[in-house]
């Protein structure tokens, strides 16, 4: 027997029932554009258009546990290149946020960033830029933030003396609440699965 | 003229606070007035899918068109590139799929809005290149920046992936506006690679090296400056400078500003006040002083 990788849809089917835009991977021709343009993808694992492959062999363990989607710099160009339209930035998005759910964590430390990230805009309606850093260098625990937090203290002084940070903390949005209602809503109605 | 601003978190009072007042100080000088969106919210840019699907984030979006709709029909400039391709992506698929569109419409209903998709999403320099127009600029311009070599970084969001206004892969607004300043643009093939964006703080090791790769490129060309129209590049550029001395054992300590900033200079304006140049971490005065002639 070879070590031909043969389809195996059951997976496939998973990720375009579950992963935002996942259906779109039917699309894809292997042709490599979007691995090409990837300002990331000799850091990553896996090509984008690997794990599309990947996703079409049934590789569910290597795909939700690889960094490569987790490592999108939003930049672009794959959606812009790719000759069949597959928004291949969505789709890495997708697969980053249905393997967070599963409590895959593909990437740590970008992971929960992100995650923060999410809160943030559900607790208050708007990120706190100074607020998100501390609390992402804190997710460890106490002595791992403050030792993170030093690192960066330098950075976050120069910004506070040239008026790019604000002192006090953001405010909550005044319709806070009618927000979290209907995110809520598009939570329960969008794909992803459920929030681990 | 009159348009809605969305500021966006990182313009309203956080890095991008610089790009903000210099935006304001040139729209004054122009004569176009500035429509708040009352209580807007995050536009979801950057890493937010890795908590949200995306649907929570179209929520977030169609939430700002519905209050700013309701308050008038002007064309939203958002300055911040995330912010404009957060809200333009919403906008292309609220208005190019019925489900998505009816999903919407169902959950918007809930928090008492509505939204008819009618509303465009600018970016600063469609709205700069396009609307009031390079003639308008030229004529404006009091103090050219005579010579001044800068590098007019684009970066990925300002442009891609919708392209409404310049190209996707050799964008040349930024530069016709720099040199409409009397600036001289330099040639840099690497303006529109990416900067690491929103994942540089979590994957700092990876990314400084696609910022350092942007940095010898413009000065490899001869830039003096280097000019943006994104908070997440101009942060990345700028801040990380000394990050990259120390790993590489560089000398970096070019100055990154906002190309708005560079607008009001040679517009005349004050340097401090209408310009912020005091708000930029590696100090751009001496360089522009010089090419304005002081």
């Amino acid at each position: 027997m070879s070590d031909n990788v043969r389809y195996e849809p059951t997976f496939a089917k998973e990720v375009f029932k579950n992963v935002d835009f996942g259906e779109k991977i039917k699309m894809c021709m292997q042709c490599g554009i979007c691995s090409a343009s990837c300002p990331l993808k000799d850091e990553m694992d896996y090509s984008p258009r690997n794990i599309f492959t990947m996703i079409r062999a049934g590789k569910r363990d290597e795909v939700l546990k690889s960094m490569a989607i987790m490592l999108c710099t939003s930049c672009y160009s794959c959606k812009v290149r790719c000759p069949r339209s597959i928004p291949v930035v969505d789709i890495m998005h997708g697969l980053a946020h249905y393997s967070i759910n599963l409590g895959s964590i593909p990437r740590k430390d970008t992971a929960n960033f992100g995650v923060e990230f999410w809160k943030q805009i559900y607790k208050l309606g708007r990120i706190d830029e100074k607020d998100l850093p501390r609390k992402y260098f804190f997710v460890d625990g106490m002595i791992d933030g403050i030792k993170n937090s030093i690192q960066m203290v330098d950075m976050g002084l120069i910004m506070l003396l040239h008026h790019r940070m604000k002192l006090m903390p953001e405010k909550k949005i005044k319709g806070i609440k009618s927000l979290r209602k209907m995110l809520d809503k598009a939570s329960a109605m969008g794909k992803g699965g459920a929030k681990a | 003229m009159k348009y809605f601003f969305y500021w966006g978190c990182s313009l309203d009072g956080g890095s991008g606070a610089n790009f903000k007042v210099s935006i304001e100080s040139i729209c004054r000088y122009l004569g176009i007035e500035i429509v708040e969106i009352d209580d807007w919210n995050c536009c979801g840019a950057s890493i937010s899918y890795a908590g949200a699907n995306d649907l929570e984030v179209k929520i977030l979006n169609a939430r700002n068109f519905a209050l700013a709709e309701a308050k008038g029909s002007y064309d939203i400039i958002a300055p911040c590139s995330s912010c404009y391709i957060q809200m333009n992506k919403f906008n292309h698929e609220y208005n190019g799929d019925e489900v998505v569109n009816s999903n919407i419409n169902e959950i918007l209903s809930e928090g008492g809005l509505k939204y008819t998709g009618r509303l465009r999403v600018r970016h600063i320099q469609d709205f700069l290149f396009n609307d009031v127009g390079i003639n308008k600029i030229k004529e404006k311009v009091k103090k050219p920046l005579h010579g001044l070599k800068v590098a007019g970084y684009v970066g990925c969001q300002t442009v891609r992936p919708y392209g409404e206004y310049d190209s996707v892969e050799k964008p040349a607004v930024q530069d016709y506006i720099l040199e409409a300043l009397g600036a001289e643009a330099v040639l840099f093939p690497k303006k529109i690679n990416c900067c690491g964006s929103g994942i540089f703080l979590p994957e700092m090791d990876l990314c400084l090296p696609l910022v350092k790769d942007i940095l010898d490129d413009a000065i490899n060309n001869g830039a003096e400056l280097i000019s943006t129209v994104c908070p997440m590049c101009a942060m990345n550029l700028e801040m990380y400078q000394g990050k990259i001395n120390e790993k590489y054992n560089t000398k970096y300590d070019i100055p990154v500003v906002y190309l708005t900033q560079l607008i009001a200079i040679a517009f005349g304006m004050d340097l401090k006040k209408d310009a912020a140049l005091n708000y930029n971490f590696i100090p751009p005065e001496g360089i522009l002083l010089n090419a304005i002639g002081h």
